[in-house]
């Protein structure tokens, strides 16, 4: 999948902490210059034509073929992931799509309630206790980690698009492009520096994917509270004990 | 005779005021967070059926107290610089707190613009170890797949404040922190000031 993204990265030449999900933010940054701008030659008119010359069910049609192929791959990690139910839904979800639906051009299975799941290696090998890594942006792919680059070499291995050959490839990277363009104007309208809010948002859905929305720290807000009453009361050492404790342990549901 | 039933009604009138201003106090304290989440998403809702008539400058008029009176700006404006914040002197932390509050009402007058057909629904309510609540919620959109909205609060005098909103599992505040400082480390703060002041304007004119 080629995500690049538009709006303007910053750079800035200051002395700054290191962030520690993202060590190589310098190289990232011109990675995701360059992204920036080979969007605004290539990616954005591009897609701008192909948007012109293709009707909407036509996208919607491409879309869902390509995602009906990625099936296969969500498949295969469920059972890596030993989500043998999950598996199972997934697996009713391709048959049908792929026969009903016209080979996949056509998303019945959403229909009859099999929505679509997203699984892929690099959420396998976090549920293996793999660590994230580092965040990395990577030239036309876009974001990723360090888990994400085997994550996705396992996910493009996996996927029989990859073995139709280049026409076909191509159609998929533009019609991705093509969808995206909701979400990269939101980037663009929403954020005050677009690298770091693409960056935030990347780990932050990565994370919330991995542990299938369960994910703690995807309510961590425990920390920013920690931070702002050690910056009130300045007392480090009360900090450091209670970063450690109250790692936002929510009780029992009120009410389910 | 006069004198005496003018002064009735001046106890009256008092007496008036001060249960009225009795039960307004009541209200606040009663109000769960649960309460201040939903009361705070109808409000929304309603701007959002009058969004295309009242246009930016009356959504962001409407907005601007059920924003205020739900959410605790002061402290997320606070907590979005982190550590950053004690480095800032009385009058940018001031002008910063100000700027944020204005940033705050007019992405929502900007994202919540028009109503086809969305509504919030009730999911969970917990409580966290700290004191504060998390409200579960989620806005179904017609054919669409429903958006995760979940509110924490944190109680604040008599009353219960949003202090960050996690959409489908992406904090807001976390979002927002990465940028502020990295903002502040990187450019300073009169660079976040004039990108935050380029943002609203850019809200108001889309």
């Amino acid at each position: 999948m080629a995500v690049t993204l538009a709006g303007c990265a910053t750079t800035g030449n200051t002395e700054h902490a290191v962030n520690k999900d993202d060590p190589y933010e310098n190289f990232n940054r011109s990675m995701y210059g360059f992204n920036d701008k080979l969007d605004d030659y290539v990616g954005a008119p591009v897609s701008k034509v192909y948007n012109k010359i293709t009707p909407q069910f036509a996208r919607t049609g491409v879309f869902n073929f390509f995602n009906n192929l990625k099936n296969i791959n969500v498949i295969v990690n469920d059972a890596l992931q030993a989500k043998f139910m999950q598996g199972a839904r997934d697996s009713g979800r391709f048959l049908l799509n792929s026969t009903l639906g016209l080979g996949g051009f056509v998303d019945v299975a959403t229909d009859a309630g099999l929505d679509l799941n997203i699984e892929d290696f690099d959420q396998t090998l976090a549920v293996w206790g793999v660590p994230t890594g580092s965040y990395l942006v990577l030239p036309i792919i876009g974001p990723s980690t360090m888990r994400g680059i085997p994550g996705s070499a396992f996910d493009v291995a996996a996927n029989p698009s990859s073995y139709l050959g280049m026409p076909i490839q191509l159609i998929s990277l533009l019609n991705t492009r093509a969808t995206a363009e909701g979400a990269l104007k939101f980037i663009d309208e929403a954020s005050l520096d677009p690298y770091v809010f693409t960056r935030e948002s990347f780990l932050q859905w990565r994370k919330n994917l991995a542990t299938d929305g369960k994910s703690e720290a995807s309510m961590d807000f425990g920390d920013d509270l920690d931070e702002l009453n050690s910056a009130t009361k300045s007392q480090p050492a009360l900090q450091k004990d209670s970063k450690a404790k109250h790692k936002l342990e929510l009780s029992a549901p009120l009410q389910k | 005779m006069i004198l005496k039933s003018i002064k009735l009604v001046v106890v009256f009138i008092i007496s008036m005021l001060t249960t009225s201003a009795v039960y307004a106090e009541d209200a606040a304290v009663g109000a769960t967070a649960k309460q201040v989440v939903e009361k705070f998403q109808s409000e929304l809702i309603a701007v959002m059926k009058d969004g295309k008539k009242l246009g930016y400058a009356g959504r962001y008029e409407k907005l601007s107290e059920p924003i205020s009176n739900s959410h605790d700006l002061t402290k997320i404006a606070r907590i979005i610089v982190g550590k950053e914040w004690e480095k800032l002197s009385e009058d940018q932390q001031q002008k910063l707190t100000d700027i944020f509050v204005r940033l705050s009402i007019a992405s929502y007058a900007h994202n919540f613009k028009d109503y086809t057909g969305e509504s919030f629904g009730f999911d969970s309510e917990e409580e966290t170890t700290r004191g504060g609540v998390v409200v579960h919620t989620h806005l179904v959109i017609p054919n669409d797949k429903p958006v995760k909205f979940d509110y924490m609060l944190k109680e604040k005098g008599n009353s219960w404040r949003i202090i960050n909103i996690i959409a489908n599992g992406v904090s807001d505040l976390a979002l927002k922190r990465s940028e502020y400082t990295t903002i502040l480390q990187r450019e300073g703060f009169d660079v976040l000031m004039t990108k935050i002041n380029e943002k609203i304007d850019s809200y108001s004119k889309l």
